[in-house]
């Protein structure tokens, strides 16, 4: 609904936003009505060249549980400047088809060279009192110098330091933004999806050491081994080095960190992870993929079982904006994992 | 010093669970297959159980280990809902599951209970914990945990929770004897009363509405509310329990508990943190503020009801007299609806109007808060046009709250309607909802007793019951008085239209 040529107006889509709401609530049966969700503005920055049914089956995935404004900005490098807009609605049905749930989505198409006139038409689309989430799929986009003004806007913003190529020059450019002296404009927050895929790893290692036997043994750690499915170090090993050799380091550890590349489909994720004790044969903990979406996770002698399937984009941000405020372990990690990556 | 886990993370993780053993006396029952070992295998799905956590079942039934494992394997499969079942998970869960064959009257039974505990211990690092789940007869609870205490089962350098379904004893005085009687062998703290009905997630979330907005709690008084209706129906009969449900009735089996713990938490003052006794305190002392009727108010402010027969959906159905194994006379109430008055500043004057009953319309529970109306009528019109403010909170079967508000009608001229504002909690966040017992095993493994019954709260609330129970016991009523498949007598009518008021249809 609602179309524009090369300039778009905020207040025009706004007005294309208002009769939508009008004509989804005349579809309404009898009394039931449409209801409008909103948590946030959800902003997508894209390539033109990404996957535009996948994006938006993430964001219908995620409406749900996060329902937002969602501003979708897909780019094309082109020199000329260019904008386009259309506005629509993810609407699904909870109350057993006596009534829909809406969310407003935007989708606007930009040329390169449009990147500094969007700040001031993403603003007034924003929903007032929300915050702002910034979901970045391109590193090409976060290399272009306008792009600051767009994540300015944004209270969070949110990467994917996998897509960044080597992961030490990653990790370094993302601690740079973290620094404040890269894209992300001062008081922002920041969030790096190869963290985020590491939450049920974290989690599993924790739960282990919730055991009081298992927790006695942790001081012995001497050597932490990190495989993965990659020819190349990811970020994701970067972070769970750093994560443990600081909680090591709190209970008095000092361990040596091995990463190893696995054989098998390179795919940049982990395959295993163990903690050993100087001079013993078996690990003190140990997680390692199995067969299927399980991973065998072996402790003090037992093996269990546990979920650990790969992650899709909707379970990375359907996490990530659960988390408005700080992540204080993440900003920790980063900074020593990007020290571990290039010493 | 004691080592602390320098890898939680709060923020991203679910809550802490220590290591531990469960012990399920009467674990070939119904509550084992249906809703103990569905909710512990799926707590071990979703990661939150510790590696090495065990569960040691009891029963009579001779069997092996593999014989049980293959039994409860049949009834996750069958009970596990809307859950996916994964065979590599239950594999590794089940080589936590073991079974011994004991009578619970039998004292060699716990020495023997304590050594297998043991070689669990040693074997899957369960720390020592025991929480022990008696999934037995009521008559059965004091010769366990006395067989327990005698033979110091799990005594050691862990800790020792026991979990007692209700009924919490039949009246007052059998309930102070059950635990005097249990405090022989568990410190109160130890004791963890289980209410399910806490444990679903609308109750919980009516302490994050009510304490976590300040909209609301200006508002949840006698100043604003007119009176608050809190209904459980049921659709089915007693469904071949005639036998046991004729000596409890509607009043002692929902009303006493179920319904009083949900009216606590709806009522009760804010509590002044989150801590389990803080919480509980204060819903314990909402229980002690509920007025205690007199022998000559009951009457008017309660109704006892039963089913009839009556033809429903093209079926037969029968009365509760006619009930396999019930009495032909029996004066059984499976419906009980009750106006309760709080005692206190906030609460003085305003109706609660608590209801429950078997083959009601449809299976719902809720809590209806109704407003005052506003104060006068500016718009010419029916009378819808003054229709008060509801605010409801459905428990189940769809969990969430609705606000029903006035709204004007589009066009011209000052028409208004009743709209409503529904807030869906399984669609609004797309996670699956844990179920109750979900929540309160792993509260109770955890030790966080918020959701849990204390023994003050069970002998205010049967205290109230109480004084209803006597007069109703000396009562002769004429049942049946109200068809299955209608929303009951219609003397429960008419109690609220003394004061005014309808029952809501939910």
């Amino acid at each position: 609904m609602g179309a524009a040529g090369g300039i778009i107006a905020p207040d025009r889509i706004l007005h294309d936003m208002a009769d939508l709401w009008v004509t989804l609530g005349k579809q309404g049966e009898g009394d039931a009505g449409v209801l409008r969700a909103c948590s946030m503005t959800l902003v997508v920055a894209a390539e033109e060249s990404d996957d535009a049914q996948a994006i938006g089956e993430t964001l219908a995935a995620l409406m749900p549980e996060h329902p937002s404004r969602a501003i979708v900005i897909r780019f094309r490098a082109e020199d000329q400047r260019g904008l386009a807009a259309r506005v629509f609605a993810q609407c699904w049905m909870p109350f057993g088809h006596r009534q829909q749930i809406c969310c407003e989505q935007i989708e606007i198409t930009a040329a390169d060279a449009s990147l500094p006139d969007l700040a001031a038409v993403v603003l007034p689309l924003t929903v007032p009192d929300l915050p702002v989430i910034l979901w970045c799929r391109s590193p090409r986009l976060f290399h272009l110098p306008p792009f600051s003004q767009l994540a300015g806007i944004a209270q969070k913003v949110v990467l994917d330091s996998a897509a960044f190529g080597a992961a030490a020059s990653a990790l370094r450019q993302m601690s740079d933004m973290r620094g404040m002296r890269g894209a992300v404009a001062a008081g922002s927050l920041l969030a790096d999806l190869s963290w985020t895929r590491l939450t049920r790893w974290r989690e599993l290692i924790a739960q282990i050491f919730e055991n009081r036997a298992q927790l006695a043994n942790l001081p012995l750690v001497s050597d932490i081994l990190i495989s993965y499915r990659a020819a190349d170090t990811p970020a994701t090993a970067y972070y769970l080095a750093a994560w443990l050799i600081d909680g090591l380091a709190r209970v008095g550890a000092r361990p040596r960190v091995q990463f190893h590349s696995d054989s098998g489909e390179p795919s940049a994720r982990l395959s295993r992870v163990e903690l050993r004790a100087h001079g013993s044969a078996d690990a003190i903990a140990s997680i390692a993929l199995a067969a299927g979406p399980c991973a065998e996770v072996k402790t003090g002698g037992l093996v269990s079982k546990a979920l650990l399937p790969v992650l899709t984009d909707y379970d990375l941000m359907r996490e990530e904006l659960s988390i408005p405020g700080r992540d204080p372990a993440f900003e920790h990690a980063l900074a020593a994992a990007a020290k571990l990556a290039l010493s | 010093m004691s080592l602390e886990n320098p890898f939680q993370d709060p923020l991203r993780f679910e809550r802490r669970v220590p290591e531990c053993a469960m012990v399920i006396f009467g674990a070939n029952g119904d509550l084992t297959k249906r809703k103990l070992l569905p909710a512990l295998y799926r707590l071990a799905y979703e990661r939150r159980l510790d590696a090495g956590f065990a569960v040691l079942g009891i029963s009579r039934t001779p069997m092996t280990d593999d014989q049980f494992r293959e039994k409860m394997l049949a009834s996750v499969k069958e009970f596990l809902e809307d859950s996916p079942f994964d065979a590599d998970v239950w594999t590794a869960f089940a080589q936590g599951i073991f079974y011994m064959a004991g009578n619970f009257d039998d004292a060699a039974l716990f020495p023997a209970l304590d050594a297998r505990l043991k070689e669990i211990d040693a074997a899957r690092h369960t720390g020592g914990n025991v929480l022990f789940y008696l999934s037995a007869q009521p008559s059965q609870y004091i010769p366990i945990a006395q067989g327990v205490a005698a033979a110091n089962v799990g005594k050691g350098s862990g800790w020792r929770r026991i979990v007692i379904e209700k009924p919490f004893g039949h009246d007052l005085a059998s309930a102070q004897k059950l635990s005097a009687e249990l405090h022989s062998a568990f410190e109160e703290s130890e004791v963890y009363r289980i209410d399910h009905y806490l444990g679903k997630e609308t109750v919980q979330n009516i302490l994050a509405l009510r304490f976590g907005n300040g909209i609301f709690e200006p508002l949840w008084n006698r100043r604003y509310v007119n009176h608050v209706q809190i209904t459980a129906a049921e659709s089915i009969g007693v469904e071949g329990r005639g036998a046991y449900y004729q000596e409890a009735g509607a009043l002692r089996d929902m009303i006493q508990n179920h319904l009083s713990q949900v009216m606590a938490t709806i009522a009760m003052e804010p509590s002044a943190t989150f801590r389990p006794d803080s919480v509980r305190d204060e819903r314990s002392k909402l229980l002690r503020s509920i007025r205690v009727m007199k022998p000559d108010e009951v009457l008017q402010n309660t109704v006892s009801g039963q089913y009839g027969p009556a033809h429903i959906g093209g079926e037969d159905v029968p009365g509760f007299r006619e009930e396999p194994g019930v009495k032909p006379d029996a004066q059984t109430d499976t419906y009980a609806a009750v106006t309760f008055f709080v005692d206190n500043w906030r609460w003085a004057g305003v109706p609660f109007y608590l209801r429950s009953g078997k083959h009601l319309p449809k299976r719902v529970t809720e809590i209806a808060i109704q407003f005052n109306a506003a104060p006068l009528a500016i718009f010419n019109g029916d009378e819808t046009t003054t229709a008060p403010n509801l605010l409801i909170l459905r428990i189940q079967p769809e969990e969430g709250i609705s606000l029903k508000f006035l709204s004007k009608r589009p066009g011209s001229g000052m028409k208004l309607r009743p709209v409503s504002m529904d807030f869906n909690y399984g669609s609004s966040f797309g996670e699956r909802s844990p179920s109750a017992y979900e929540t309160l095993l792993l509260d109770a493994i955890i030790g966080d007793a918020t959701l849990y019954t204390r023994q003050d709260m069970v002998e205010a609330s049967w205290t109230v019951v109480d004084a209803i129970q006597h007069v109703w016991d000396e009562a002769k009523f004429d049942f049946p008085n109200y068809a299955a498949g209608t929303w009951g007598p219609k003397a429960a009518d008419d109690m609220l239209a003394r004061r005014g008021h309808v029952w809501r249809q939910p």
